[in-house]
């Protein structure tokens, strides 16, 4: 569904709803995209189906190594507001793994990273800002220079 | 929600010195928020790359959106001109799996109505498995360890008294009966989408919730939560069990039972 499809008062909730306040954050550089190391971060609440689901308002987030099987991929996000049937059909409508390899083998990209991670987007961003820093540092460690976050 | 959390973590990570760029569905939030990169997408919610199954598309989308991460003039907001491609015109019109059985009947006794939705689920398994093969063996109905006969009975059992056991301890009752819920749904949409002609996610919706005995027990579950006296319950039911457009279906609270 479009967010402006949505029947009110839901749609006005969604689009209404209260926002952090965010000083500018300035951008780091880094060399062009063909010499980059790529993460992925879905919020889609993705997750292997061997790990315990998402519960709402719990900073968290799951490991996705690169070579999980994509097979074992399922959704716990809390939201029934959105499209499920695209990444039953396909998971790359919400997390383009197989894009990515493409990329990487065409030499769009250097590389895929080692790990991408699940997120469940209903949770408050405040419950990530001290999560996000150890994140940054295992990124930096696998040597990630470019990271894309997809909500749904 | 999830333009907003993934914004957020655009700045927190981008601040520890990584470059991070953003697919936003929902474009006001994007402005509002400014990550430092962000490609605003004129899809729906739930499909950040545009469809299934449209390989070059989803590609134009994830090269447009990592091109971004070499500028470094944000914040940087673009929007991707082009709408989603849509579904194969040869693809047949979708038919229900099943036919629909009488969902106003009478269920006035709860384990007719639990017996009912188990034969339901019974017809369906075919087409539900079926739909999983194809697709690599993906089975979106795992979030519990539940079969499907045991999320009837968790449902239903709910229902009844919500206070019943939880056969998952380790989250809140109300957590568990959310995972059940999703399980459920998450079989049917998979048995209706198995050899699928052309069906959007709300026709899926329209059938599971209006034409299904599943979807009756999910409508009838939200009304239960909302019947609680606690706030929490009525809360968590109004957010997270039934999409906003099927809100309509749900009915009065003393109709739960």
């Amino acid at each position: 569904m479009y967010p402006n499809d949505m029947p009110e008062p839901f749609r006005g909730n969604l689009l209404n709803q209260k926002m952090p306040d965010y000083e500018e954050t300035p951008c780091a550089g880094g060399p062009p995209l063909t010499m980059r190391r790529i993460s992925m971060i879905s919020t889609a609440g993705l997750h292997r189906c061997q790990e315990p689901p998402f519960v709402p308002g719990r900073g968290e987030f799951r490991l996705i190594p690169d070579d999980t099987n994509i097979a074992d991929l399922i959704t716990s996000h809390v939201a029934p507001n959105f499209d499920r049937t695209g990444m039953m059909r396909d998971i790359n409508t919400v997390f383009p793994i197989d894009r990515l390899r493409e990329l990487e083998k065409s030499g769009a990209i250097a590389s895929v990273a080692a790990n991408h991670y699940g997120f469940m987007g209903a949770t408050p961003p405040t419950e990530h800002v001290e999560l996000a820093k150890n994140l940054a540092t295992d990124m930096k460690a696998d040597g990630v220079d470019g990271v894309l976050l997809a909500g749904v | 929600m999830c333009t907003r959390a993934v914004s957020g973590l655009a700045h927190y990570l981008e601040r520890e010195g990584l470059p991070t760029t953003v697919i936003a569905l929902i474009r006001p939030h994007a402005a509002q928020l400014r990550p430092p990169r962000a490609l605003a997408v004129p899809f729906e919610l739930g499909r950040p790359f545009g469809a299934p199954e449209a390989p070059d598309f989803q590609r134009r989308v994830l090269l447009e959106a990592l091109s971004l991460l070499e500028r470094t003039d944000g914040p940087i907001l673009v929007d991707f001109a082009d709408a989603p491609p849509e579904p194969g015109s040869g693809l047949a019109s979708w038919s229900a799996p099943i036919e629909a059985e009488e969902i106003a009947g009478d269920f006035s006794d709860p384990r007719v109505r639990t017996d009912a939705i188990k034969s339901e689920i019974t017809a369906l398994r075919p087409m539900r498995d079926q739909f999983v093969l194809e697709h690599g063996g993906r089975q979106f109905d795992r979030i519990t360890p539940l079969t499907l006969d045991q999320i009837i009975d968790l449902i239903q059992g709910f229902i009844l008294d919500p206070s019943i056991e939880n056969p998952m301890p380790a989250f809140a009752l109300r957590q568990t009966v959310k995972f059940a819920t999703d399980d459920l749904k998450h079989f049917y949409y998979q048995a209706g989408l198995a050899g699928a002609g052309r069906i959007t996610d709300i026709e899926l919706d329209n059938w599971f919730f209006g034409n299904t005995l599943a979807g009756d027990l999910v409508l009838r579950l939200k009304a239960g939560f909302l019947s609680s006296s606690d706030a929490e319950m009525r809360l968590f039911a109004e957010r997270s069990l039934v999409p906003s457009h099927q809100a309509h279906r749900v009915p009065r609270a003393n109709w739960a039972v």
